[in-house]
């Protein structure tokens, strides 16, 4: 019996050796423990033993089936740890084949201009203001202290309607509007759309984008405007900028500035792109006029503001190195896909 | 504005600066200096050289050779092709290693076997015309009226060398579009003295001007003043060589003496000049009037004009003489033959010269300067000059005084001012002996607050004008910055509206959505209509007109936005970009009938898209995604085949808040329309008006509980006649599978064979689940058969 045993547990040991998988292990088990298993065989004939010797036979016959099972469990760890390494094996791919883009996308390269200017003044405490493209004299000319004769006016610059109305040539109406509203102190900027009758060329368009800021309040002063404009610039250009104002003229403030920034190619040194001045003109800006504040209800003796305007299609193309405005216009994905 | 240094320094001292410092120095105090060119610049190693000898040149016919002397010893030999110069001439010679206008460097060299050390110049060869030197020969090397050192710099000599500075001069500074205006800038600017010589005149003629001519002013509103000077014996010729230099530099062409004396005089002092030849005055009496209404005259460039009322005319008895204050007749200009001469120093009204000026298209030298509006106190002081330069040039005879027509004169006005309020207003702290002495340096007379302003500085009223004046001078950039809140205790939040905030979702989710941001002109063509197949009488022709457009092209607002998109979608598909889906945030533009104003302006979200796998399902997900982005909403879409620009077939009106609002359109554009626009895809569409929208409630977040019992799901499928649309369905589906019902998605739609034409399989699966249990199947088999009897009883519908 104890020979039997044994030749039993040698010859699953060389069966294990020769697995093919987990289905010839099965048959293995069936072979020596299923109910006409080998051993099952020999357990079954324990029956014609003598009483005495059965205890003894019992407990070798149960030690061969646990060796037995001991084998078959580690191997099927085996088959199962080599079986999952050849499918991984055959799963290989190749890495570097390009990973699948994803379909995404852009904003107008004057939108994220926009978006950058409207987080730096939001963040210094501003609102933004909205108003009509379209607008009455009043509004765009007469309360902005722009003279009936100013050449402004005329029909060379401004898109005039049937009535007398006009396409806005400046953002800055939505000065008077916003002062119109009365809620002082007040802090906004207003972007949008403006019009004039320039024909369309590489740095011209009868359509284009400005952005126009306010602020009025008790004991504003041109510092404040300084100040203000100034640390603009270092959010937009970087905080190397140096800005430089100069004394200019507007109908609609007074004392009138222009702010340049040192140039962003040469930074300062002077280059072609700052026409060897070393400085770009971005905006203009000014104290509001006495006579707008009055205007607009305010009283200048107790309320005084300052008013700035800027350009954004020239930001837009400075920032990004676009050198014809009509790029902006045309929108071929091939050029919106690069913002 | 061009202004050489040299004609500044007559007025002020401006020695020892740099050229850098001035230009600086300018720009910070408000004269913008726009940029600083050397005339002359590049011309080096030219020199004064004479003829000794000239001989044919062996082997051409045309070329001759020179010897030349240029004081250097030994004579140099010159191959010269011009024929005008003879021995003994004096004449500009360019030696080796010389730089000519162009750039061009002269090399010793050999020309047809003959050597050649250099080049005898022209003054075209020296950047010049002989607008500048008239005694140059036509086609010849210039040759000197004197006889200068040999080898002296001959660009000094000719005075081609000078830096000229540009200026930007604002509209309101009508006193600095002269070079005595700059002058006074810098005086100021450099803290150095300013001087206007008086003229001094001897006045040879003899007679008084008055006994000679008279002046009457018809329309004192457009001409406040008018001053005339009589010359008589006069010698029409060019100008001296300095005067003609000037003229040049500032960006001027001599023509003759007495022109050149008028022009030199408006650029100097900023007053326009007119010289009429007095022979053609009728009576020897100037009148100034309005032109009659049809009047016709013909200017000295020749063209024939036709006046009206609005304008001013310079007149004798007879007939007009000259369009006041833009040019001069043909009938009175100065020939060579001119005797005597009449010169006009008047001051006209700006906003009518202005005005005629545009009408007749003629916008002058006079006319930009007359139109800002000139000081009358300007007029005498530049007949004056004029004179001087007269006798200076010995071009003729002054008579004796002038007549002056001015029955109101202009005084000098007061502006009263606080040092407090100026200070207040700058940030920076000034007594009134501070402001007084930064308005002195402007010529600008102050005491305790009241300023009395020059009648030139017409900009000058408020006393935020005097504030300027100060901080200009005081300097900008000494300004010392603030926080830019004005009262400390203003504190504002900065933020975007709730509708700001939502344009920025919509934008994003489009970009995550693959679509590129667009951006197109708010005009259209009235063609726009025709290509997009709108009929005849539709309200979208009811378009706004500009009065005044840049063309048809762009001659009216627009009252939809697919037009600018499609052109956008164009111009991607004729580059060959094989996939393009764009969208724009924009306005459109609708007549308003309410009086309250002349448009509506309206907030419109446009998608347009061909390629990369677009078609109209795409289009409808991305318009319900963004309206949904805006509020929270049932989206209904209606079938609509009268969208004339889209497929009849393919074409929606989606409406929200159950029905009760039309919040845009989607579908693919007709076939004919994408033809208009030269487009050989599909293209598909969708319009959604965000003006509406954004006035509807912003979507709310909150959490709801997830559920916590299983869900049963069945999946249906139904035979249909294929003309009843999903939507049709879904709502059947939803009134008859009760209130368990959590979602019924359409997944498949089969048509073939197997259904038989006319028919449709739809499948959808339908999600119950009760709130507060697990539901049994009895009861969902009983919803399902619910639904699949009112399929049936309603469109007849089998169970597949």
């Amino acid at each position: 019996m104890t020979d039997k045993l044994a030749e039993l547990e040698r010859q699953c040991a060389r069966r294990i050796a020769e697995l093919a998988g987990l289905k010839e292990l099965e048959q293995l088990r069936l072979d020596m423990l299923g109910k006409k298993g080998e051993l099952t065989t020999l357990l079954k004939s324990l029956g014609s033993a003598s009483p005495e010797e059965r205890p003894a036979l019992g407990r070798l016959v149960n030690s061969a089936r646990e060796n037995i099972e001991k084998m078959l469990e580690a191997a099927k760890a085996g088959i199962q740890t080599r079986e999952t390494a050849d499918r991984l094996s055959a799963e290989r791919i190749d890495v570097t084949k390009p990973g699948k883009a994803p379909q995404f996308g852009a904003k107008h390269p004057m939108t994220t201009v926009l978006d950058s200017l409207k987080d730096i003044f939001v963040g210094m405490g501003y609102s933004i203001a909205e108003g009509p493209e379209i607008e009455t004299p009043y509004y765009n000319f007469d309360s902005l202290n722009i003279s009936a004769t100013h050449p402004a006016r005329s029909e060379q610059d401004t898109f005039y309607f049937a009535n007398g109305d006009s396409l806005r040539t400046s953002t800055s109406p939505m000065q008077v509007h916003i002062m119109e509203a009365g809620q002082l102190p007040v802090r906004a900027i207003c972007p949008g759309r403006v019009y004039r009758r320039d024909e369309v060329d590489a740095t011209h368009a009868p359509v284009f984008h400005q952005l126009e800021g306010i602020v009025v309040d008790k004991g504003v002063t041109m510092g404040d405007l300084k100040g203000t404009l100034e640390l603009f610039a270092k959010e937009l250009f970087g905080s190397g900028t140096k800005v430089r104002f100069r004394p200019h003229y507007f109908p609609f403030t007074e004392p009138s500035a222009e702010m340049d920034v040192s140039c962003f190619v040469c930074g300062g040194q002077g280059c072609r792109v700052c026409k060897h001045e070393g400085f770009i003109e971005i905006l203009g800006c000014g104290m509001i006029h006495p006579r707008v504040l009055e205007m607009s209800g305010i009283d200048p003796v107790v309320y005084s503001g300052f008013a700035f305007g800027m350009g954004l299609e020239r930001i837009s193309m400075q920032r990004f190195g676009i050198s014809d405005l009509r790029l902006l216009h045309e929108n071929d994905v091939r050029f919106l896909k690069q913002f | 504005m061009n202004v050489p240094m040299t004609w500044l320094s007559d007025f002020v001292d401006i020695s020892g600066i740099e050229m850098r410092r001035f230009t600086d120095v300018m720009t910070a105090a408000g004269t913008k200096v726009e940029g600083v060119h050397t005339v002359g610049a590049l011309l080096r190693n030219i020199v004064v050289g004479k003829v000794v000898s000239a001989r044919p040149h062996p082997g051409s016919g045309k070329l001759r050779v020179c010897q030349v002397d240029v004081g250097a010893g030994q004579l140099l030999s010159i191959v010269a092709g011009a024929a005008n110069v003879m021995p003994g001439d004096y004449v500009p010679v360019a030696l080796d290693g010389a730089c000519i206008a162009d750039g061009k460097e002269i090399r010793t060299g050999d020309i047809r076997g003959e050597a050649s050390q250099g080049m005898m110049c022209s003054v075209e060869e020296l950047g010049f015309t002989r607008f500048d030197y008239p005694e140059s020969p036509e086609n010849g090397i210039y040759v000197f009226e004197a006889q200068h050192p040999l080898g002296a710099d001959a660009i000094e000599i000719l005075k081609m060398r000078a830096d000229v500075v540009e200026y930007e001069i604002t509209s309101n500074r009508t006193d600095c579009f002269s070079v005595v205006g700059i002058a006074r800038e810098a005086a100021a600017a450099f803290e150095r003295e300013f001087t206007l010589p008086k003229p001094a005149l001897r006045e040879e003629g003899g007679a008084d001007a008055s006994a000679e001519i008279s002046v009457e002013i018809h329309n004192q509103e457009g001409c406040p003043r008018y001053v005339a000077r009589v010359v008589t014996d006069v010698k029409i010729g060019p100008s001296p060589l300095w005067l003609r230099n000037r003229l040049t530099m500032a960006g001027l062409r001599p023509i003759n003496n007495i022109v050149d004396i008028t022009n030199y005089v408006n650029l100097e002092l900023g007053q326009p000049l007119h010289a009429f030849d007095i022979d053609c005055v009728a009576q020897r009496r100037i009148i100034v009037r309005s032109a009659a209404d049809g009047e016709q005259f013909v200017t000295l460039d020749g063209a024939e004009r036709v006046l009206d009322a609005s304008m001013l005319v310079i007149a004798d008895p007879e007939k007009a003489l000259a369009i006041a204050g833009i040019m001069g007749g043909e009938n009175s200009k100065i020939g060579d033959g001119a005797q005597t001469v009449l010169f006009e120093s008047a001051c006209f009204d700006g906003p009518m010269i202005r005005a005629a000026s545009a009408k007749l298209g003629m916008r002058t030298e006079a006319s930009s300067k007359f139109e800002k509006g000139l000081d009358p106190n300007l007029t005498l002081a530049a007949i004056e000059r004029a004179a001087e330069l007269v006798e200076k040039l010995g071009c003729g005879k002054v008579l004796r005084g002038a007549v002056d027509v001015y029955p109101n004169v202009r005084v000098e006005k007061t502006v009263s001012y606080d040092a407090g309020r100026v200070s207040g207003i700058i940030n920076a702290e000034f007594t009134h002996a501070q402001i007084e002495a930064y308005l002195a340096r402007l010529g600008i007379t102050a005491k305790d607050g009241a300023a009395r302003i020059p009648t030139f500085r017409q900009d000058i009223s408020i006393e935020a004008d005097i504030a300027e004046e100060v901080a200009r001078l005081f300097g900008y950039d000494n300004i010392p910055t603030a926080r830019g809140t004005g009262a400390p205790t203003s504190i504002m939040a900065g933020k975007k509206t709730a509708k700001q905030v939502c344009e920025d979702d919509i934008r994003h989710k489009l970009v995550s959505f693959g679509l590129y941001e667009a951006l197109t002109f708010s005009f259209e063509s009235p063609r726009v209509f025709d290509s997009l197949r709108i009929p005849e009488g539709d309200a979208l022709r009811n378009a706004i007109k500009i009065r005044n457009p840049l063309g048809e092209e762009y001659s009216i607002m627009r009252t939809q936005t697919i037009g600018g998109m499609l052109r956008s979608l164009s111009l991607n598909y004729n580059r060959r970009n094989p996939r393009a889906w764009l969208f724009e945030l924009g306005k459109l533009y609708t007549p308003r009938t309410d009086g309250g104003g002349l448009a509506v302006e309206t907030e419109v979200l446009t998608i347009g898209m061909y390629g990369g796998g677009a078609d109209f399902f795409a289009a409808k997900g991305i318009a319900e995604a963004i309206i949904n982005t805006v509020t929270d909403t049932d989206i209904d879409t209606a079938a609509d085949s009268g969208l004339c620009f889209l497929h009849p077939g393919r074409a929606a009106r989606l409406w929200v808040n159950s029905g009760a609002d039309q919040a845009g359109i989607v579908g693919e554009v007709h076939p004919d329309v994408a033809a208009a626009y030269d487009i050989g895809e599909r293209v598909y569409v969708a319009a959604l008006n965000l003006s509406k929208l954004f006035d509807m409630p912003r979507p709310v977040k909150a959490y709801r509980p997830l559920p916590k019992f299983p869900g049963i799901s069945r999946d249906i499928a139904v035979v249909l006649a294929d003309t009843v649309e999903v939507a049709q369905m879904r709502r059947v589906i939803v009134a008859a599978a009760g209130q368990y019902l959590e979602g019924a998605e359409l997944f498949d739609v089969y048509t073939g064979e197997q259904v038989g034409k006319g028919f449709v399989s739809a499948a959808f699966r339908l999600d119950f689940r009760a709130k507060e249990r697990t539901m049994v199947d009895a009861e969902v088999d009983a919803a399902v058969s619910a639904v699949v009897e009112s399929l049936g009883g309603t469109f007849g519908a089998k169970l597949r």
